[in-house]
């Protein structure tokens, strides 16, 4: 590969907090035209960089030049008028403003000093059509699939022509129909001779998109090479400083009779005619692509939603559930799929959170055993290895993955028989996901029935026993794990061999 | 495993301040008793009359009628639910029925019905916020001028006076020097700080309003915590309402006017976030004393209505300041 000029260059950027280095040393370089990769686990110190990057914090120490000039940024105005643009991972859009709106949003362009929503909506339109995307610039945003609205936010950063995109983790709601169309678009960029900063957890797809990879591990910087020749298994052991043999081991389980019958499920709107079964001490996946109804399945398993035809048995028994606490009853848990908004109460402590479901029963004429609290969720945050290791934690200040460990306690304590998994592993570091994947594991070997909802396809593969692929609402019949192959299961989800 | 590395990751959120952060977090925590410790001390320096038994005693009863209120809005702002504007309402329900029902019933049951009535209002409040998402505001101050209309029409717009000056005694009554209304104040106070803080009911609460999808998927009932902080209110003004009528032995339908605005600065002066899912009662009548104090050292210094007026406002205002920047810091 030709030496191309380098768009940005960091040299030994160190970020000291107070107790905490969060940087030291750390030198990138990334080149016009091309795709630079960041990886590392949760808290390797790759959002700092970013952070220092965005002009959000200051370096402690280290100099950073944009094309070859040394530049201090004090603040994210800084950075944009230096050309660096970041679409992050929570969209920053407005949903009740047109999709050109947001792509022009803050510098709309104007005749005699009134709004030209034409020129805007022709340019929208124009940068749209570059990138390949599909999306009419005149629909109000908030009528667009999330996976849509990421790829208006990266449309909005690409209509600034800036010289530095800086993508975090675009890929996380994007189904791997949707992320190859993203890659397209990215490729175009770099073809455009933009420098473009990807940061991802899924390796897979660093090795598809990036030309080259920095990887970072407790805030210093472990290596920066070239993708050619390298291995997920190079960038794991670099990521972690050890070998992980396997990334998703599956612990054998006895599996018993059916604890979870869905029956010819509808609910109008989303999905219709949905049937499976879970039986005890299995893990059933249930994939397909964003969109295709898995979210609302579950949720309406749940009682977040109602349903206007079908039957759920538990255990053989017909059950009628209208509302979480009916499905909890029942013996049903759910972790969903957005942590934020529906995991967790980030200002309470992780105590709080764990005990929140069942914190009636820990109560005797209303007043909370405070020691029955406390060990509930001193014997999880043990068992998890939740860290901190103290549950008076603030649960919002934790990493994605130890929330998620959280979250999966809560719903552990209401001793459930049926556990709905949605995206458990989405935005969590590679050794927390290995840590939930076996926390799974223990659970369906007590003989709990797991539903796991996941787009991932390499985990469905490695930890499911049975899949049910959704495509547009309607579910397939299950699929046997001898009979898994990566292929078959895309060809169900895209709908090409959907009968 | 992996658990040594995400131990050690800095904390960005908390970082982000670095020393600063640990300030704010103390003039979030101390910042009141200190302000409260200063207003006793310029007070005591300021006026003879200040820092007397009788002042004292003085202050606690114009603190109690509205402390009762102040205890009850904690549970709206902290399950999120903005604030109760009816508050007047039902403080004139409370006062004009348990004076008007008194020949007809007794003072015991009419000070119960009067209590169940605005009780009542509170519960159509709930119903329509937890159940029907109604927006609080526009609820609280329409279902408010409802039930103050229908009162005013009961008693024809005119002053009712009670008729059993022995019920007068008893709520203007001292238990070692204690006066009643005070003691019926500090036993509200206590069981709201119980139920808010020790019971499943107010871990709700709290969860309601800190995440209020996180809380309903949690199998928390969100829509009764929610109706049922507006029910507290109700009740509370009922109650605090009754008292005052008791105590002045006649009440207009104006009565409670003003009341709403008291009792919402005393709770955010308090630090009880605006945005729910942070707060408690102690905070909040820490609120009300400060509040309290600085009025009546306004008021003993001769400071005219219109400037005390201006001083409140911009206390208010500068505490829900307060409250928004301290959250984006992640402080409190």
């Amino acid at each position: 590969m030709t030496q191309r000029k380098p768009a940005l260059r960091m040299e030994q950027i160190s970020k000291q907090f107070p107790g905490v280095k969060a940087l030291s040393g750390v030198d990138l370089t990334v080149r016009y035209g091309t795709v630079h990769a960041i990886v590392g686990e949760n808290g390797a110190g790759k959002s700092t960089l970013m952070k220092i990057l965005s002009g959000s914090y200051t370096p402690s120490a280290g100099t950073i030049e944009v094309d070859g000039v040394k530049v201090q940024m004090h603040k994210p105005a800084d950075a944009q008028k230096l050309g660096i643009r970041m679409v992050h991972q929570e969209l920053n859009l407005v949903p009740d403003l047109t999709v050109a709106e947001n792509v022009f949003l803050g510098r709309m362009p104007r005749k005699r000093g009134l709004l030209d929503r034409a020129e805007m909506s022709r340019n929208a339109a124009l940068v749209l059509r570059e990138l390949g995307a599909a999306i009419d610039p005149d629909t109000r945003l908030g009528d667009l699939t999330i996976s849509q609205q990421q790829l208006v936010e990266i449309a909005k950063a690409y209509a600034a022509e800036p010289r530095i995109i800086v993508l975090d983790e675009p890929t996380s709601s994007l189904s791997e129909h949707e992320t190859t169309t993203l890659f397209a678009m990215l490729r175009k960029m770099r073809d455009a001779g933009m420098a473009i900063i990807y940061i991802s957890h899924r390796l897979r797809e660093v090795l598809d998109i990036a030309d080259e990879v920095t990887v970072l591990r407790d805030g210093c910087m472990i290596g920066s090479r070239s993708i050619e020749g390298v291995t997920p298994g190079d960038m794991i052991k670099m990521m972690v400083g050890r070998d992980v043999t396997d990334l998703f081991p599956k612990t054998p389980s006895v599996i018993g009779a059916p604890v979870l019958e869905v029956r010819d499920l509808s609910d109008g709107e989303h999905f219709s005619g949905v049937s499976f079964d879970v039986r005890a001490g299995e893990i059933l996946g249930l994939t397909g692509l964003v969109g295709a109804g898995r979210t609302e399945v579950a949720r309406a398993i749940f009682g977040l939603s109602r349903v206007t035809a079908g039957s759920i048995r538990i255990q053989g028994r017909d059950v009628v559930i209208t509302s979480p606490a009916q499905a909890v009853r029942a013996g049903i848990a759910y972790v969903p799929e957005d942590r934020k908004g529906d995991g967790i109460v980030p200002h309470m402590s992780i105590r709080e959170n764990i005990s929140l479901p069942v914190i009636r029963a820990l109560a005797r004429f209303g007043r909370i055993s405070v020691s029955a609290d406390k060990a509930l969720a001193q014997r999880y945050a043990k068992r998890f290895s939740i860290v901190p290791p103290d549950p008076e934690r603030r649960i919002g200040l934790l990493s994605g993955g130890n929330q998620q460990k959280a979250v999966l306690a809560k719903w552990l304590a209401t001793k459930p028989s049926v556990l709905i998994l949605d995206e458990p592993t989405r935005g969590v570091d590679v050794g927390a996901k290995a840590e939930i994947h076996s926390i799974i594991g223990e659970l369906v070997a007590e003989g709990i029935a797991v539903v796991m909802i996941s787009s991932e396809l390499p985990e469905v593969l490695a930890v499911c026993d049975r899949v049910v692929v959704m495509h547009e609402g309607a579910a397939a019949a299950p699929m046997m794990r001898d009979q898994f192959s990566e292929e078959r299961i895309m060809a169900l989800a895209t709908g090409e061999a959907f009968a | 495993m992996s658990e040594g590395l995400v131990g050690m990751q800095p904390k960005p959120d908390k970082g982000r301040f670095g020393r600063q952060n640990r300030y704010l977090d103390m003039a979030a925590r101390g910042g009141l008793p200190f302000a409260i410790l200063a207003v006793l001390v310029y007070g005591t320096l300021a006026s003879p009359v200040f820092f007397t038994t009788g002042n004292f005693v003085n202050v606690l009863t114009s603190m109690s009628i509205v402390g009762i209120v102040v205890i009850a809005m904690t549970f709206v702002l902290v399950v999120g639910g903005l604030a109760d504007l009816s508050v007047p309402a039902t403080i004139a329900c409370g006062a004009i029925l348990s004076l008007a029902l008194q020949p007809a019933i007794g003072t015991a049951p009419a000070f119960l019905v009067a209590v169940s009535v605005a009780g009542l209002t509170g519960l159509v409040n709930g119903l329509l916020i937890g159940y029907a998402g109604v927006n609080p505001i526009i609820v609280t101050l329409g279902i408010g001028t409802i039930v103050l209309g229908i009162v005013q029409a009961a008693v024809g717009g005119v002053i009712v006076y009670g008729t059993d000056p022995a019920s007068a005694e008893l709520v203007k009554g001292r238990i070692v020097g204690i006066p009643i209304v005070v003691i019926i104040f500090l036993v509200i106070a206590v069981i709201g700080d119980f139920v808010l803080s020790r019971t499943f009911w107010g871990r709700w609460t709290i969860a309601t309003g800190g995440n209020y999808s996180a809380a309903e998927a949690s199998a928390v009932p969100v829509r009764a915590v929610k109706a049922g902080a507006f029910v507290i209110v109700g009740v509370a003004s009922g109650i605090s309402g009754g008292l005052l009528g008791l105590t002045l032995q006649s009440a207009r339908p104006l009565v409670g006017t003003g009341y709403e605005f008291s009792a919402i600065t005393a709770v955010v002066v308090g630090g009880v976030s605006i945005m729910g899912g942070y707060g408690s009662v102690p905070r909040a009548i820490a609120g009300l004393a400060f509040v309290q104090l600085l009025t009546n050292v306004m008021v003993l210094q001769g400071i005219r209505t219109p400037i005390q007026g201006l001083a409140l406002g911009a206390l208010i205002a500068g505490a829900v300041a307060a409250d928004i920047a301290l959250r984006k810091r992640g402080v409190v």
